[in-house]
């Protein structure tokens, strides 16, 4: 057997092999099903084989990680959630990408930046999830850019319509808590992580959430049970007619524009969240990467799919049917994508402009879970704003400290 | 004889060593470049320095001693009515063990329904007699979400209490209680010198398993709070499965498991001390 050193043409053995987990149900799976015969018959040497996972985020987390942690080969392609690269990286379960000459300056760099570790990239993004904000053009004639004008529209509205709510987001302890956080924050000027050093604690972090926690306990527009609530329940309200304003993904918006189920359709539009004094609007990015384990043994074979994927004909037939946002900025300039979004491309692509990645570490699940508890502390009153920083800071500090990752002394453990 | 008590060892104190074995590790799934060093008891003097695990450890022993208290008042209650001959005793004794046949999860989401947002049942029917001025978004307050969380445990548990109890009532020999009247004793004497010193091996039989499984709690709390708001209802044992599975820190993970684990075994220890001092006294 002649093997490798002649660079994977493995012609002898049949075609390639390449297997690529899956979670796409419906309309979803029904595009990748087109897109991968497509590429199979353009490209007889490799064939790929798709196997279902879970669709819940966690578990297909747990499942990964038992995967490359036991060295498996296989799956060769992984669909990653942007938080995950970088942990995927650091512990050496997927391979760099600059190897295959990727062209990134074609993606949104915000998008490339979250999938990068140490200088080199090591996912790419298939499709991207922003933050937005949806507010009702029954009731206003334009979005409001500042939490102040947003609070003062929102009181009018309670007041003059006797709406329910006035903005509803997501403030149950899971990670949706720390992406409204972080918006808030970006909106603010803060950041959460400056390379090895934790700055969440700072007066713009305090600002943030001293914003989230008035909105709710003094200027009463937000009700306190958004601290229970997931993106579902605050699509709920705003669908029903409850709220003038609702953060979410872009997801909700085909599905409030179906007036048998929805009361506000053709009454909202979107637009990019507020600002706060000392900052811009900002958005949490989520979405889809694909990564190629490690160990794979065909490498060009999943590259070449990879690349397939995230070619622009591709992004524009996944907006198309299933309303996915492509991560390349040059797509937006197709008239055709503007037929197979619901929200203008132009608004879409202003959004994404001001995207943010969550931080980039490979310890971020670990910092998000103690932000998370000490900021639903300081949101349900357990804890004042400041300490509920302060303590989070030093926790997560300690976290970055014991992985190596901190630009502190090195600390044995916690 | 041989064959039995390898598969016991197998089965039972493997993992069991493996847990310590472990618990003496750094071992963190998710930092794999740290490797997996052993650390001797550093996991331990952490988790005794750790905040989340002391409160994880007093929300424990309140809601047991919470709960396990109330369903032993109701449950007794309960078996002493059951006790008693009337028509359809049968059918109402089946029908109280209907609770504890619905599955835990089942029954959690059911009790967080009902008490869910400001518009829940639970608010609407206490804002609607009075007793609530206005609506409690009842999962925020950190003492206002145990209430439905020991709620459901009560419902759910008591019926269990209330039959082990039964069995133990009806033990009791009848004419015990015929010579306490012939004495002239009242109904709450006949109770307290007679029915309470004979079931006590009943009563601490349900208080073991009772108190045991309530040091356990994880699902029941898992899909009723989540151990939030914060960390204000969260049990040792969802602590644990957070660091361990969510986290995937095995090491500290495994130190915790093991100190629950020592917890539990010297509970039982005691009450099993309790239990055969008290079975040998009755045979005196």
């Amino acid at each position: 057997m002649v093997l490798g050193a002649c660079g994977g043409a493995s012609s002898n053995a049949g075609p390639a092999v390449v297997t690529f987990p899956i979670s796409a149900l419906g309309a979803e799976g029904e595009v990748l099903e087109r897109q991968l015969s497509r590429f199979m018959a353009a490209n007889p040497g490799i064939k790929v084989v798709q196997r279902i996972t879970p669709d819940a985020a966690d578990q297909k987390h747990q499942l990964y990680v038992q995967w490359l942690n036991a060295g498996a080969s296989d799956p060769d392609i992984l669909q990653l959630d942007v938080i995950w690269t970088p942990e995927f990286a650091a512990a050496g379960w997927i391979l760099p990408l600059n190897q295959f000459g990727p062209d990134t300056a074609a993606f949104f760099p915000s998008t490339i930046v979250a999938n990068q570790w140490q200088d080199s990239l090591y996912a790419l993004p298939w499709f991207i999830d922003v933050g937005m904000l949806y507010w009702r053009t029954d009731l206003m004639a334009s979005a409001p850019v500042t939490y102040a004008e947003l609070t003062r529209e929102s009181q009018r509205a309670q007041r003059a319509r006797r709406l329910r709510y006035g903005y509803v987001w997501q403030g149950a302890r899971y990670e949706g808590l720390v992406v409204n956080f972080l918006e808030y924050l970006g909106a603010h000027g803060g950041r959460i992580l400056d390379r090895g050093q934790v700055v969440v604690n700072s007066a713009e972090g305090l600002r943030a959430l001293s914003e989230m926690r008035d909105e709710i306990y003094r200027h009463g527009v937000v009700p306190s049970s958004v601290l229970t609530w997931h993106e579902e329940e605050s699509r709920f309200a705003f669908q029903n007619g409850e709220a003038a304003f609702m953060r979410n993904w872009p997801y909700p918006v085909p599905l409030m524009q179906d007036s048998a189920e929805s009361r506000v359709a053709g009454k909202f539009s979107v637009a990019p969240l507020p600002a706060g004094p000392g900052g811009r609007p900002t958005s949490a990015i989520g979405g889809a990467q694909l990564a190629i384990n490690r160990r794979t043994e065909h490498p060009e074979a999943a590259w070449a799919v990879i690349n397939y994927l995230t070619q622009p004909e591709q992004m524009r037939e996944r907006a198309r049917v299933v309303g996915q946002f492509p991560t390349r900025p040059g797509v937006y300039d197709d008239p055709e994508l503007a037929s197979g979004l619901a929200i203008p491309p132009a608004t879409v692509r202003r959004i994404i402009e001001y995207a943010v990645p969550r931080p980039v570490t490979p310890v971020y699940t670990q910092l998000s879970e103690i932000l998370q508890i000490h900021l639903h502390r300081a949101l349900t009153r357990q804890a004042e704003p400041a300490a509920a920083l302060g303590r989070a800071q030093a926790e997560m500090q300690r976290v970055l400290n014991r992985a190596g990752l901190g630009t502190g002394a090195p600390v044995a453990r916690r | 004889m041989l064959p039995a008590l390898l598969t016991i060892l197998l089965v039972a104190l493997f993992p069991l060593l493996w847990t310590l074995w472990e618990s003496l590790h750094l071992h963190d799934l998710r930092m794999p470049w740290l490797g997996k060093p052993f650390i001797g008891l550093d996991n331990y003097v952490e988790a005794f320095s750790d905040p989340r695990f002391w409160g994880a450890l007093g929300h424990t022993v309140f809601f047991a001693v919470t709960s396990v208290g109330l369903e032993l008042v109701i449950g007794l209650w309960l078996a002493l009515a059951l006790n008693r001959a009337f028509r359809g005793r049968g059918l109402v004794r089946a029908s109280v063990l209907v609770p504890w046949a619905i599955p835990t999860v089942v029954s959690a989401l059911l009790w967080r329904f009902m008490f869910e947002g400001q518009y829940g049942i639970v608010n609407e029917a206490l804002v609607g007699l009075g007793l609530l001025p206005e609506p409690v978004v009842w999962f925020i307050r950190p003492m206002a979400a145990w209430v439905p969380v020991i709620l459901a445990d009560v419902w759910k548990t008591t019926p269990f209490v209330a039959l082990l109890l039964l069995a133990g009532l009806q033990n009791i020999d009848a004419s015990l209680y015929e010579a306490a009247r012939i004495d002239g004793a009242s109904a709450w004497r006949q109770f307290r010198y007679v029915t309470l010193p004979l079931l006590k091996p009943a009563i601490l039989v349900a208080l073991i398993f009772r108190t045991l499984d309530a040091f356990r709690v994880f699902d029941l709390i898992y899909a009723l709070t989540g151990g939030g708001p914060g960390t204000a209802t969260e049990p040792i044992a969802l602590y644990t499965f957070n660091v361990l599975l969510q986290n995937l820190e095995f090491g500290y993970g495994s130190a915790l498991s093991v100190i629950v684990f020592l917890i539990t075994f010297g509970l039982a220890l005691l009450y099993i001390r309790f239990l055969g001092a008290e079975l040998t006294g009755a045979q005196r």
